[in-house]
């Protein structure tokens, strides 16, 4: 009997492969399928890229013919966030900006993930330049949440997010800056995860805030979300970012090893629990995940971050003064939109950028470069990171009291499309994702099932230690667990119902 | 103090961004509300604390070897290849000085 492939994680995939179950090539028809099937609905992607998925399946089928060893997400179909680079793709950052940009390189995330043996179906959409929670500031079309149309999938990995949640691949690459993949993850249902920063290597990943990104994976799976992890930080630290770290690949056996949590301390932040803007449902679904952790043996601790309340000011300081810093490089000359017949450079770069840049991106632009203005610059951009001092002093206290920290991602479900249209209530809307973008450190979102009020999805977010990432990989796995169906074992949520089934079938 | 229009239109030619019709009153409006927001990060212009410019500061940089890398080199097609305006091995741009300014 058929099936469709979205039933599939990504180990399942990679299994199948290795036993001969099935070929690359029918998985990567499945999924093409799919995508065909369910991309007018969601349009999650920008590019999608049929010719390297079929050269990619076709070596991997070759390798395994011949008697090779196959890479352990050997067949896996992956969406690519458009921010990175893939030789033989545009990465236009969801911007005119960029349109006609063809990648010259592949970057160190994407090289990994082709390593390991994933197949490339496309780039996904995403906010402009990543500045948003949305994507709906695509400068080309909006993405819709899978769980329901009329939504955003949040942002700015929303396209990345979307096809995990639609079931068109298993796994996809997104960049987290101040939420960028934890919200979209909460938003559309699924597994998202902000390494420490300097654990995976952002060469050849487009630079937004060059202090706050971080790249990282999306699954449906927590164990999905591992093997990513492992493939991103295998081959050690790239000398081609100077940012990166030596991580060692143990995030599998750290999703593995999720069973007895007994002198583990998970802590709880009282402020975020009773915070205003909190809906009832999402708190309620972060206790769902804390009841999960406890029935594991954990201890439940309350913690204090006393000036995470200044995280969000703090980073609408630092990102977009470094945004601007590293913007201000598109001027028209050597990539990128060119304004035609202008008389002088000055005038061609102004125009290039005025025309190039959607709204979101000039405003942010604007910010920074008032803010990294002589005069302005010592009041705001001082102050704002020494309130990075003090929140990752915050941290570093908490974590002496407890292994890891439970907390929401996202203040309330996804929101409609055009509901938030005052820029500066969307930037308050990342209130529980930021700090870790200022301090340094990681956290995953795990999905805890639908909301009893919106019926969308909901989710908990796990914060560990920098470099502590393997632990958020063994606490969210025995929420996962613990909320997933008693007779499948499946995950609480799994592909969006309205995309479930809906082509790729695996003949 | 507020942004006024002319500030505004000040940081723009800074940003080299131009503004052009409504987005001048609209970008001075967003500048407004941002800045507000911002207000609470300056109760942190603390003198006791030292600011962190990077997360996980104490860990060293990346080097390499001070030797060519001839595989890293872009190759000049690919280099040229996103480029609107090119001539020969080079980008072309128009006049840096406008007329009267030279």
């Amino acid at each position: 009997m058929a099936r469709s492939f979205d039933t599939l994680t990504a180990a399942e995939i990679a299994a199948g492969i290795a036993a001969g179950d099935f070929s690359a090539a029918e998985v990567c028809t499945a999924a093409l399928d799919a995508i065909a099937a369910r991309e007018p609905e969601v349009q999650a992607f920008l590019q999608v890229t049929p010719e390297l998925a079929q050269e990619a399946a076709a070596r991997i089928d070759a390798a395994r013919a011949a008697g090779e060893a196959l890479g352990p997400l050997a067949g896996v179909p992956l969406a690519i966030k458009d921010n990175m680079n893939l030789a033989g793709t545009r990465t236009t950052c969801a911007s005119r900006m960029l349109e006609n940009y063809e990648s010259p390189y592949t970057a160190t995330c994407v090289a990994r993930m082709l390593a390991a043996g994933c197949i490339p179906v496309g780039k996904a959409n995403m906010d402009e330049f990543a500045f948003g929670s949305s994507t709906d500031s695509s400068a080309f079309h909006p993405t819709n949440n899978p769980w329901d149309t009329a939504r955003v999938p949040g942002g700015s990995s929303g396209g990345s997010a979307a096809a995990v949640a639609a079931g068109m691949v298993p796994l996809s690459l997104g960049s987290d800056t101040g939420g960028s993949i934890r919200q979209p993850a909460a938003l559309c249902g699924v597994v998202g995860m902000k390494p420490t920063y300097g654990a995976v290597s952002r060469y050849g990943v487009v630079a937004f805030g060059s202090s706050l990104d971080q790249v990282g994976p999306f699954g449906r799976t927590v164990a999905d979300v591992a093997l990513a992890m492992d493939a991103l930080v295998s081959g050690g630290r790239d000398p081609y970012d100077s940012t990166a770290q030596d991580v060692v690949p143990g995030f599998v056996a750290a999703a593995a090893s999720a069973e007895d949590l007994a002198g583990t301390r998970i802590g709880l932040v009282p402020a975020f629990m009773e915070a205003e803007g909190l809906t009832a449902e999402v708190r309620a679904g972060v206790e769902r995940a804390a009841s999960a952790l406890e029935a594991a043996g954990a201890e439940l601790v309350e913690v204090d971050l006393p000036h995470v309340d200044a995280a969000i000011a703090a980073y609408y300081v630092i990102g977009p003064a470094e945004a601007f810093s590293n913007l201000a490089r598109f001027d028209g000359i050597r990539y990128g939109y060119q304004e035609p017949g202008c008389a002088n450079l000055a005038q061609q770069s102004a125009l290039s950028r005025a025309h190039g840049f959607g709204d979101e991106a000039k405003r942010r632009q604007m910010l920074g470069a008032y803010l990294l203005s002589s005069g302005v610059y010592d009041t705001y951009y001082y102050a704002a990171q020494k309130a990075r001092t003090l929140i990752t002093a915050d941290y570093t206290a908490a974590f002496a009291q407890v292994d890891a920290i439970l907390m929401p991602a996202t203040p309330h479900a996804a929101f409609r499309h055009g509901e938030i249209s005052d820029p500066t209530q969307m930037y308050l809307s990342d209130m529980y994702t930021i700090s870790l973008n200022i301090a340094g450190n990681g956290g995953i979102v795990v999905p805890v099932g639908l909301g009893e009020d919106t019926g969308l999805p909901m989710a908990a977010q796990l914060v560990a230690p920098a470099f502590a990432d393997e632990r958020l990989v063994t606490y969210a796995a025995v929420i996962e667990r613990a909320l997933a169906d008693a007779a499948t074992g499946a995950p609480v949520l799994g592909v969006a119902p309205a995309c479930a089934g809906k082509g790729g079938e695996l003949a | 103090m507020a942004l006024t229009q002319e500030d505004v239109r000040g940081i723009a030619d800074y940003a080299r961004i131009a503004l052009e019709g409504d987005e001048l009153a609209q970008m001075t409006a967003y500048m407004n509300d941002a800045v507000a927001m911002l207000e609470p990060v300056l109760a942190y212009n603390l003198p006791d604390v030292e600011p962190t410019f990077h997360p996980i500061g104490d860990l060293s940089n990346v080097m390499r070897e001070d030797a060519a890398a001839p595989e890293r080199d872009l190759a000049r097609d690919a280099a040229l290849g996103n480029a609107v305006a090119t001539r020969g091995d080079s980008f072309r741009v128009p006049s840096i000085l406008g007329e009267g300014e030279a």
